[in-house]
C-alpha cells in the first residue's frame, strides 16, 4: 500500500538547517494499523505530511499502491488525498463556520458527489460516530470527543483506503480518547489502512505494529499482533 | 459547492460583524462615490447627444490671428449663410441663430419673461428638438410665428389648445403659435422656453438687414446639418478659407473658419491657437480620475483587512486543502466571499447615491438621476460589481489559497515578510491619494480666495440691475425720476452692459505714440450714461468724469488703466484715438481698473464712450438706509410702471460677482467632499488594521506590560508604524499633488503661487486623522488586564 525508501526531508530558516527525515524507510501493508511514536521533534509528524501528501520529501522515493508520486504537481496531489486518504488531526481542525454535516459534507463536495448521494452518505457515516444528533451544531458547541468523533467521520466519509492520524486523542481525556480509538480500530477492521502518530503506549496498543522513531529514522519496530 | 461558499461567506460576514462593517462601510462609500461620479461624468457626456441624427450636426468656428496669437468665436458674418447654402455641396441645412435673450411673452394678463432664441427656419431640421405639434420644415416660416416649449405654452395657456393662438412679444409684437416643442432636456446645450423665426429679427432690427452683406459684422451663430453621409473632412476643406476669399479687410487677419460637432458643444468648448483645447472635459475626467481612486482606496481596505485577517483564515485553507480542495476550489472560495460583501456594498452604495442625489444635483447644478427603468444601466452595473469583486478580492484570493497546509495546520503561520510589505504599499497609496486630494482641496480655496480678496474697482454694495426692454430705455428719464424720488435709490445709470459683463469688443486702429508695426489694439467697449461711474463707484483718476450735459461729450471717452498702459500713453487726457470704424474721439479721464470680466484674468483694456441710444442694463444702487427687501417690492412697483410688459427682475452686484466663482467653487466643493471621503475610507481601514495588529501583539503587549511598560510606550509601538507610513504618504502625495494643480493654477492669469506651508498644513491634518484613528485600539491594548491575554495562550 505504502512504501518509501530513503525518504529525506530538511527545513531551512535564514540560518538554521534542521534534518526532520534523514533516510527513513517504511512500508505499511493494506488493511494494517501501524503506530508510530518517538521524542518530540523525531520527525514524527513530517513523516505522516509527507505520507498524507501535504509536504514533499527533499530526496528518495514513494510509492502508493505501486505508484512513484514523489514528483506529483499540488493538483494531482490534491486529487489522491481526497480519493485515497483521510486525516485525523490532534487538535481536530473543523471549521468553524460548518455545522456538524456541512464539515463531513465538505470532501464529498470537492469530490462532486450529488445531493442525493451526499446526504445519505454523511447520515450513514454520522450515525455511525454516533453523533447524528448534533448534526445541526457548530464545532463549538461539541466537547473535545465530539469534535474528534465528527473529524473522524469527515476523514472516512470518502471512503478513503488509508487514514492517517496525528495524534487523534492528544487532546481528549482517556474516555473520550478511548472512544476515538475504539473507532479507529472498527475502521480497520472493515479494510482500512491506519497510520497513526502517538505519544500515548495505550493507544499504540490498538495497532498491530509500533514504529519507533529517533532522529529522522526508524530505530525498532515491534509486532503486537 | 458555491451554495457552501456563500454559506461559510454569510456566517463569516455575521460572525465578524465589526470586520464586516468596516469592509462594508468602506466599500459601499467608494463604490457609491464612483457610482455617483459615473452618472454625473455619463450626464456630462450625454450633452445634445438627445438630439436625433446628432452626428450630422455642426456649428461653425471663427479664428483669426492678432499679434500671433488666434483667437476663436462662434460669432460669424451673414454673407456667409448664402454662400454655406448655395456654394457648399454636402451641407443640407443652414440655420442662424442669435445668442438668445429673455423676452417678454403676453397673453391677456398673463406674462413671463424667459429665455428665448431666434432662429433661421431650417433649424428644427438641424438641431430636432423633437416638436409635439406643427412640422419642423414649416414652423418657423411665417416672420410672426412663435414655437413654445409645453411647459411655456402650459404657463401661457393653461389647458387650452395654444396652437394658432396670439402671442405678444416684448409688448409690441403680436404672433401666432405655430408649434409646441417637448421641453428641453438639462442637458441640451441650448437652454431655451420659446423659438422664434429670424426674419422677424430682421423686420424689426434694421442694423440685422443692414448687416446682410456685411462681411465685418459677426454677431450671430451659424448651425450646418450636413447631408446623410457626409462627415466634417469632408466639408472643412471647402469653407476653411471663405473669409480671406469673400473679405480681403480680413485677410490680415488670417481667418479660417472649422466646424465643431454638436457632440463636442458642451465638453470641449476652449480653443487654443485655433484647435479644440478641452474645456469642461477636463473637470470630467479629473473627476472621473477621482472616482476610481475612491474606489481604489476602498477595495484596498478590503485587501488589507483580508489578507491581515489571514492567520484566522489559514487553518480553513489547511484543513479544505487537506481533504482534497484544489488550489482553484479555493480561489473561487475567496472571490465569492468577496462578491457576496461587494454585492451587500453595492446594494447599500445604491442607496446612498439615491440619497444623496438631490443634494449632489443642488451642489453641482445638474440633473442627474438614477437610470433604474434603463436595462444598460443594470448590465454596466452588473459589471462594475464584478469588476470591483475581482479588484478587491483577487490579492486576497491568490495569497491565502498559496498557504502550504503542513505549516498552518501546525499552527505555524510565519507572518509572511512579502504579505506585510503588499500592505504598507497599499496603505501608502491610500494615503498619498487621500492626502494630494487635501492638498488640491486647500489649494483651490487658496486660490478662490485670492482672487476674491482682489480689488473689484467698483462698489458691489447695494448695487443692482436690471435688463432694459424697449419701453423703459423709451421710459427712462422718467423711470429714473421716479426711482431717485422714491428715496429708495441714490444712483441710476444706464450701460450697454450690467456691471458683470463687457458685451461689446472692438479696436483702437490708431493712437499718439503707435509703434507702426501694431495693428491696433482689441478693446472692450462699454457705452454708459453720465451717471455710470458714480452709480458703479469707480474712480476718475486722471481728468473728468462725462459732463451731465452728455452731448457736449459726445466725441469724448473715458479709458481705464490698462488701456492707457497698452497704448504706453504717458498724458493721456486731451490725446486723439481713432476707434469703431474711423471715429475720433478725445480722452477726457482716465478710470480705475475695475474687473468687469471675469476676476481670474487681468483686468481687460476697456474703453468707455457716452450712451445716446437704447441701452441693455439700468444700474441703481439702493439708499444707504433701505433695507432689499422692502425695497424690492416698491422698486417692482415703479418697473411695472414703465415697464408692463415685464415681470420686474433683478440683480444684486455682489450675487453675479459671486457667480463668476461658480465653477471654481463648485471645484473647490467636490474636491473637498472627495477627500473628505477618501480621507474616511481610508481611516476605516486603518482603523481595522490596528485592531488586527493589536490583536495579533496581544501576548507580546501582556509580556510588556507585566515587564513595565506604560499606556505611552504601548501605544507609541503600536502607533509607530502607521505614523511613519502616513509620514512617508505625505512625501509622495506632494508631487503627485504639485502635478494636477500646477495645471490647473496655469489657466488662471491671477493665481497664487503655492506655498510649501500648504503640504505641511496638509501632512499635519493626515497625522491628528490616523493619530486619532489608531489611537482607540493602542489605548485599548494598552489598557487592557495582562493577565486576560497571556492566560488565552
Amino acid at each position: 500500500m505504502i512504501s518509501i525508501h530513503n525518504i529525506a526531508k530538511r527545513y531551512r530558516t535564514d540560518e538554521v538547517e534542521t534534518t526532520a527525515l534523514n533516510g527513513l524507510s517504511l512500508e505499511v501493508k493494506p488493511g494494517e494499523f501501524v503506530a508510530i511514536m518517538g521524542p518530540s521533534g523525531c520527525g514524527k509528524s513530517t513523516l505522516l505530511n509527507i505520507l498524507g501528501l501535504l509536504d514533499e520529501a527533499d530526496g528518495g522515493q514513494f510509492l502508493l499502491d505501486g505508484i512513484d508520486v514523489s514528483r506529483y504537481n499540488e493538483n494531482r496531489r490534491a486529487e489522491l488525498r481526497m480519493e485515497k486518504i483521510g486525516f485525523v488531526f490532534q487538535n481536530f481542525n473543523l471549521i468553524d463556520e460548518l455545522t456538524v454535516y456541512e464539515n463531513v459534507e465538505l470532501p464529498l463536495l470537492y469530490n462532486g458527489i450529488k445531493a442525493g448521494e451526499r446526504k445519505k452518505r454523511v447520515e450513514y457515516v454520522l450515525d455511525k460516530v454516533q453523533i447524528m444528533h448534533r448534526r445541526n451544531h457548530y464545532p463549538t458547541q461539541l466537547s473535545g470527543g465530539q469534535q474528534q468523533r465528527v473529524a473522524v467521520a469527515r476523514a472516512v466519509i470518502n471512503q478513503p483506503a488509508i487514514i492517517l492520524a496525528d495524534e487523534p486523542t492528544g487532546n481528549l481525556d482517556s474516555q473520550n480518547g478511548n472512544e476515538v480509538m475504539q473507532l479507529l480500530t472498527e475502521l480497520n477492521e472493515s479494510g482500512t489502512t491506519i497510520v497513526m502518530v502517538t505519544h500515548s503506549e495505550h493507544d499504540a496498543r490498538f495497532s498491530h505494529r509500533i514504529v519507533r522513531m529517533l532522529d529522522g529514522q526508524t530505530v525498532a519496530e515491534s509486532v503486537l499482533v | 459547492m458555491f451554495r457552501n461558499y456563500i454559506k461559510i461567506a454569510l456566517r463569516g460576514l455575521v460572525k465578524h460583524r465589526a470586520y464586516s462593517f468596516i469592509n462594508i462601510l468602506g466599500l459601499a462609500t467608494g463604490m457609491a462615490v464612483t457610482l455617483l461620479i459615473g452618472l454625473w461624468v455619463y450626464h456630462e457626456a450625454s450633452y445634445d447627444r438627445f438630439l436625433p441624427d446628432y452626428e450630422q450636426v455642426y456649428q461653425i468656428k471663427r479664428h483669426y490671428t492678432i499679434e500671433g496669437e488666434t483667437h476663436t468665436i462662434e460669432a460669424i458674418a451673414l454673407p456667409l449663410v448664402e454662400i454655406m447654402e448655395n456654394d457648399i455641396p454636402g451641407i443640407a441645412h443652414v440655420a442662424l441663430s442669435d445668442w438668445g435673450n429673455a423676452h417678454s411673452l403676453m397673453v391677456g394678463e398673463t406674462k413671463l419673461s424667459s429665455q428665448g432664441y431666434f432662429v433661421g427656419e431650417d433649424f428644427l431640421q438641424i438641431l430636432k428638438y423633437p416638436l409635439l405639434r406643427g412640422e419642423p420644415a414649416t414652423v418657423l416660416n411665417d416672420p410672426n410665428s412663435i414655437v413654445l416649449t409645453e411647459q411655456t405654452a402650459t404657463a401661457l395657456f393653461g389647458d387650452a389648445d395654444p396652437m394658432g393662438q396670439a402671442v405678444k412679444l416684448d409688448n409690441s409684437q403680436e404672433l401666432t403659435v405655430s408649434g409646441i416643442l417637448r421641453d428641453v432636456p438639462g442637458n441640451s446645450t441650448m437652454q431655451f422656453s420659446y423659438l422664434l423665426p429670424f426674419s422677424l429679427l430682421e423686420n424689426i432690427s434694421p442694423y440685422v438687414r443692414e448687416a446682410r452683406n456685411e462681411w465685418l459684422v459677426n454677431s450671430f451663430m451659424l448651425y450646418l446639418g450636413l447631408a446623410p453621409g457626409v462627415d466634417q473632412e469632408q466639408i472643412t476643406p471647402l469653407i476653411e478659407n471663405i473669409l480671406a476669399e469673400k473679405s480681403p479687410d480680413l485677410k490680415p487677419y488670417d481667418p479660417r473658419l472649422s466646424l465643431q460637432p454638436a457632440a463636442d458643444w458642451h465638453l470641449y468648448g476652449r480653443y487654443e491657437n485655433g484647435r479644440p483645447a478641452g474645456g469642461y472635459i477636463e473637470y470630467v475626467r479629473l473627476f472621473g480620475i477621482i472616482g476610481l481612486l475612491v474606489l481604489i482606496i476602498a477595495c484596498i481596505n478590503f485587501m488589507n483587512l483580508a489578507t491581515a485577517r489571514s492567520e484566522k483564515r489559514a487553518k480553513e485553507v489547511g484543513v479544505r486543502k487537506a481533504i482534497g480542495s484544489k488550489r482553484k476550489h479555493l480561489i473561487v472560495q475567496f472571490l465569492s466571499e468577496s462578491l457576496l460583501l461587494t454585492t451587500v456594498s453595492f446594494a447599500l452604495g445604491i442607496l446612498l447615491v439615491y440619497l444623496v442625489l438631490e443634494p449632489f444635483n443642488q451642489l453641482v447644478g445638474s440633473e442627474i438621476r438614477i437610470p433604474f427603468d434603463q436595462p444598460l444601466f443594470w448590465l454596466l452595473m452588473v459589471a462594475y460589481l464584478l469588476l470591483t469583486a475581482l479588484l478587491a478580492g483577487s490579492r486576497p484570493a491568490f495569497y491565502l489559497s498559496s498557504f502550504n497546509a503542513v505549516r498552518v495546520l501546525k499552527g505555524g503561520m510565519q507572518k509572511q515578510r512579502s504579505a506585510v510589505w503588499g500592505r504598507k504599499a497599499l496603505v501608502l497609496i491610500q494615503f498619498s491619494c487621500s492626502i494630494a486630494l487635501i492638498i488640491s482641496t486647500l489649494i483651490i480655496y487658496q486660490q478662490i480666495r485670492h482672487v476674491q480678496d482682489r480689488p473689484t474697482g467698483y462698489l458691489r454694495d447695494r448695487l443692482m440691475m436690471s435688463e432694459m426692454s424697449e419701453d423703459l430705455n423709451r421710459n427712462y428719464e422718467a423711470i429714473k425720476a421716479d426711482l431717485l424720488g422714491s428715496g429708495l435709490v441714490e444712483q441710476v445709470a444706464k450701460a450697454s452692459g450690467s456691471a458683470s459683463e463687457i458685451n461689446f469688443f472692438t479696436i483702437i486702429s490708431n493712437w499718439p505714440g503707435r509703434n507702426p508695426d501694431r495693428a491696433h489694439l482689441e478693446i472692450g467697449a462699454v457705452r454708459a450714461s453720465e451717471t455710470y461711474f458714480k452709480t458703479m463707484g469707480m474712480e476718475i483718476i486722471a481728468g473728468r468724469d462725462f459732463k451731465s450735459n452728455l452731448e457736449a461729450d459726445s466725441h469724448s471717452v473715458i479709458l481705464n488703466e490698462a488701456a492707457i498702459r497698452q497704448l504706453q500713453l504717458d498724458d493721456p487726457i486731451g490725446q486723439t484715438i481713432n476707434w469703431n470704424r474711423n471715429q475720433n474721439v478725445t480722452i477726457v479721464g482716465v478710470v480705475k481698473d475695475a474687473i468687469l470680466l471675469s476676476p481670474f484674468t487681468p483686468v481687460h483694456p476697456t474703453l468707455f464712450a457716452p450712451s445716446f441710444n437704447h441701452e441693455s442694463s439700468i444700474l441703481y444702487r439702493l439708499s444707504p438706509n433701505v433695507s432689499p427687501r422692502e425695497a424690492i417690492p416698491q422698486l417692482a412697483e415703479i418697473f411695472d410702471r414703465y415697464n408692463p410688459a415685464f415681470p420686474y427682475e433683478y440683480q444684486f452686484a455682489d450675487e453675479a460677482y459671486a457667480r463668476k466663482f461658480q465653477l471654481e467653487l463648485l471645484v473647490g466643493k467636490l474636491a473637498g467632499l472627495f477627500a473628505g471621503l477618501a480621507i474616511f475610507v481610508s481611516c476605516l481601514g486603518l482603523f481595522g488594521l490596528a485592531a488586527f495588529m493589536a490583536e495579533q501583539r496581544r501576548k507580546e503587549i501582556g509580556i510588556r506590560k507585566v515587564l513595565g511598560a506604560t499606556l505611552m510606550q504601548i501605544w507609541l509601538l503600536l502607533s509607530r508604524e502607521f505614523l511613519l507610513l502616513v509620514l512617508i504618504s505625505c512625501v509622495l502625495a506632494t508631487p503627485l499633488a504639485l502635478y494636477f494643480l500646477q495645471d490647473w493654477l496655469l489657466q488662471y492669469d491671477y493665481r497664487i503661487s503655492i506655498s510649501p506651508l500648504t503640504f505641511v498644513l496638509a501632512g499635519l491634518l493626515a497625522l491628528i486623522i490616523t493619530v486619532i484613528t489608531i489611537s482607540f485600539q493602542a489605548i485599548r491594548a494598552g489598557t487592557a488586564r495582562p493577565v486576560d491575554s497571556l492566560r488565552s495562550e
